[in-house]
Formats: C-alpha cells, sequence, structure tokens
C-alpha cells in the first residue's frame, strides 16, 4: 500500500464522509485545529523564550517546561485529531497540497529537533536549571523550535489558499472565495 | 455599511492587498501567531487566577510579566485585522460571524481588564471571571475562522445567504 493508497483509504472512510456531509463539521474542526495549534505555538514559546534567557530567568527551566508542556500535548493532541478529520474530508487534494507536504516535514523536524534536544542536553539540566546563559545546545534547540513552529503555522495558513476547489461550499451559493 | 464597504473595497489600497498572492495568507499569518501570543498570556493568567500555574509568584508578578505581551499582542492584532478589513470589507461585514468576534473581544478585554484590576493589587479574583475570560477568548479564535464559514455556520441567518 502506498503513501497515497493510504491518503485514499482515510478519504474514503467513515469518517471522511460524516466530514463531507455534515456542513458544521469543517468549521468547528478547523476553528478547534486553530485553536489547538495557537495554544501549541504559545506554550512553546513560553518556555524557549525561557531556554534562550529572555524571559523568566529567575524559574527553573525544568519548572516552565513541565507547566508548560501539560498543554502543549493536549493541544498538540487536539491539533492531530482535528487535523486528521480535515484530511480525511479532502484527502487526495491535501495529499498533494505543496504546503501540506511542507508542514508535515517541519512538524518531523520539530519533532527530531524536540527530541535530540531531550537524549542532549535536557539529559543534565539539573546542572544548568538556574544558569544564565542556557548550554548553546540548548539555546540552538531553542530558536530552531521557534524558528520550525512560526513556519509550521505559515504552511498551515497557506494550505487554505492553495488547496483549489473549496468543497465545502454549497454550488448555489455566491460567496467571495478569493479568501478561504 | 455595504455601501462603505464597497467604496473600500475599489480604493487603490485595497485592490493592491487583494490582487497580491501572498498578502492576505501572510498577513493572516503573522494574525494567528498573535493569537498565540495573547490566547497563551490569557490562558497564563487565568490559571493563576485559577492558582494552578505560577502559584509561587504573586499575582502581580504574572500580571507584570504578561500584560505586556497581551497589550502589545493585541495592539498588532489590531493593526493586522484592520489591514484584513480593507483588503476585503464586503467579506468581514456581511459575516456575522464578524460582529459577533468583535462583540466578543470586547468583552473579552473588558474581563482582562478587570481581572486585571485585581492581579495588580495581589487582590482575590473571581475564579468565575477567570473562567469566563478563557471562554471569552476561545470564542473569539472560533468565530474569527468561523467568518470563512459564514453560510455554513449561520443558514438562513447568514446576510450571505
Amino acid at each position: 500500500m502506498t503513501l497515497q493508497d493510504l491518503a485514499q483509504t482515510v478519504g474514503n472512510s467513515g469518517l471522511g464522509a460524516w466530514m463531507r456531509s455534515n456542513v458544521l463539521a469543517m468549521p468547528v474542526v478547523e476553528a478547534a485545529h486553530v485553536l489547538a495549534a495557537v495554544t501549541v505555538l504559545g506554550t512553546v514559546l513560553v518556555v524557549d523564550l525561557r531556554l534562550l534567557g529572555l524571559t523568566d530567568r529567575l524559574r527553573r527551566v525544568t519548572v516552565v517546561s513541565s507547566e508548560m508542556l501539560r498543554y502543549t500535548w493536549v493541544a498538540f493532541g487536539l491539533a492531530v485529531i482535528t487535523g486528521v478529520m480535515m484530511f480525511a474530508a479532502n484527502a487526495n487534494t491535501y495529499y498533494g497540497n505543496t504546503a501540506f507536504r511542507i508542514k508535515l516535514l517541519l512538524l518531523a523536524g520539530a519533532g527530531i529537533n524536540m527530541a535530540i534536544f531531550n537524549l542532549g542536553s535536557l539529559r543534565r539540566v539539573v546542572q544548568w536549571d538556574l544558569q544564565q546563559p542556557a548550554p548553546r545546545a540548548a539555546r540552538v534547540a531553542a530558536a530552531l523550535s521557534v524558528l520550525l513552529w512560526l513556519t509550521i503555522i505559515f504552511a498551515g495558513r497557506w494550505i487554505g489558499f492553495t488547496k483549489g476547489y473549496d468543497f465545502a461550499v454549497p454550488d448555489n451559493v455566491d460567496l467571495d472565495l478569493t479568501i478561504p | 455599511m455595504e455601501q462603505f464597504a464597497q467604496w473600500l473595497q475599489a480604493t487603490p489600497l485595497s485592490i493592491a492587498i487583494q490582487s497580491s498572492s501572498w498578502m492576505v495568507p501572510l498577513l493572516q499569518s503573522i494574525h494567528i501567531v498573535l493569537i498565540g501570543v495573547v490566547f497563551v498570556s490569557v490562558l497564563l493568567l487565568v490559571l493563576r487566577v485559577l492558582g494552578v500555574a505560577r502559584t509561587e509568584q504573586l499575582p502581580s508578578v504574572v500580571w507584570a510579566q504578561f500584560a505586556p505581551w497581551l497589550r502589545r499582542g493585541v495592539t498588532l492584532l489590531a493593526l493586522t485585522g484592520l489591514v484584513l478589513i480593507i483588503s476585503e470589507p464586503v467579506r468581514e461585514f456581511t459575516a456575522v460571524s464578524f460582529w459577533l468576534k468583535m462583540l466578543l473581544l470586547a468583552l473579552g478585554l473588558s474581563a482582562i481588564a478587570v481581572l486585571g484590576k485585581a492581579l495588580r493589587r495581589d487582590a482575590p479574583a473571581s475564579r468565575g471571571l477567570a473562567v469566563l475570560t478563557l471562554l471569552l477568548w476561545i470564542a473569539v479564535i472560533f468565530f474569527g475562522r468561523a467568518i470563512a464559514y459564514d453560510v455554513e455556520v449561520w443558514g438562513a441567518l447568514s446576510f450571505k445567504a
């Protein structure tokens, strides 16, 4: 089974059919996706700004991150669920969309960046929990994280402008389709 | 209102932004990033009121840290929002969700201001108001996105239907 087959299977699923048939599905799911995404971005920024020594300098890295990351993960989970739901609604279109592909690659990049940081300098965080500046590797990871997540948001928004025909719009309604 | 929107949409500035392939996506993307900053700032202030986060810090300290981000964020959101409105005035002004968003935004800003007064003085703030504040801002995000789906969301109530 190729990736395209997988995409088609998801699109042909009951979830896909439900997303396409229910007129409120796309607006609600997409809005939830935006809420989740901005929460991921904001909470990640709080931690990254701390690692970069720009905020919360008197608070331990471990405290700042453990406090925030529970929200990051819940929000990310919601983003993935809503993302899969939206994908199912129009699988083939998104599969072939360049911005969508770039976004997935960037997400993978953010995951790799996080893994490297967690397996690397974060292991010794007890030593630099209150240190200014934090180790270079931690600061590099934080800077990359900011860059990646901002670009992920941009790529996500660009999907909406490049996905072509908006299936959710009824044919007989005169709408301005310039801005999805 | 409709006439004003049509007039605005025909101005050179509006046309310039409309005809660009990247300006509106860019403006919207910046708008979204700023929403992240503002929403999480609101979230952290609400969490402090609820005694769930940053409890080792005085409420006034938490306010002093996040209020500037809120202020700058809201200002820039207003700016990008204004340009977005200028680029597609008819789309915005004929969307029920747009007006609802503006109302909820006014309420959300008022709610945060009330919470701020208590936080600044290290006085107890209403937990109910804190929860309401968060819900208001979540609603602002929802209706902001719903602008693009006005007919789907509002059906016969939509001005566009």
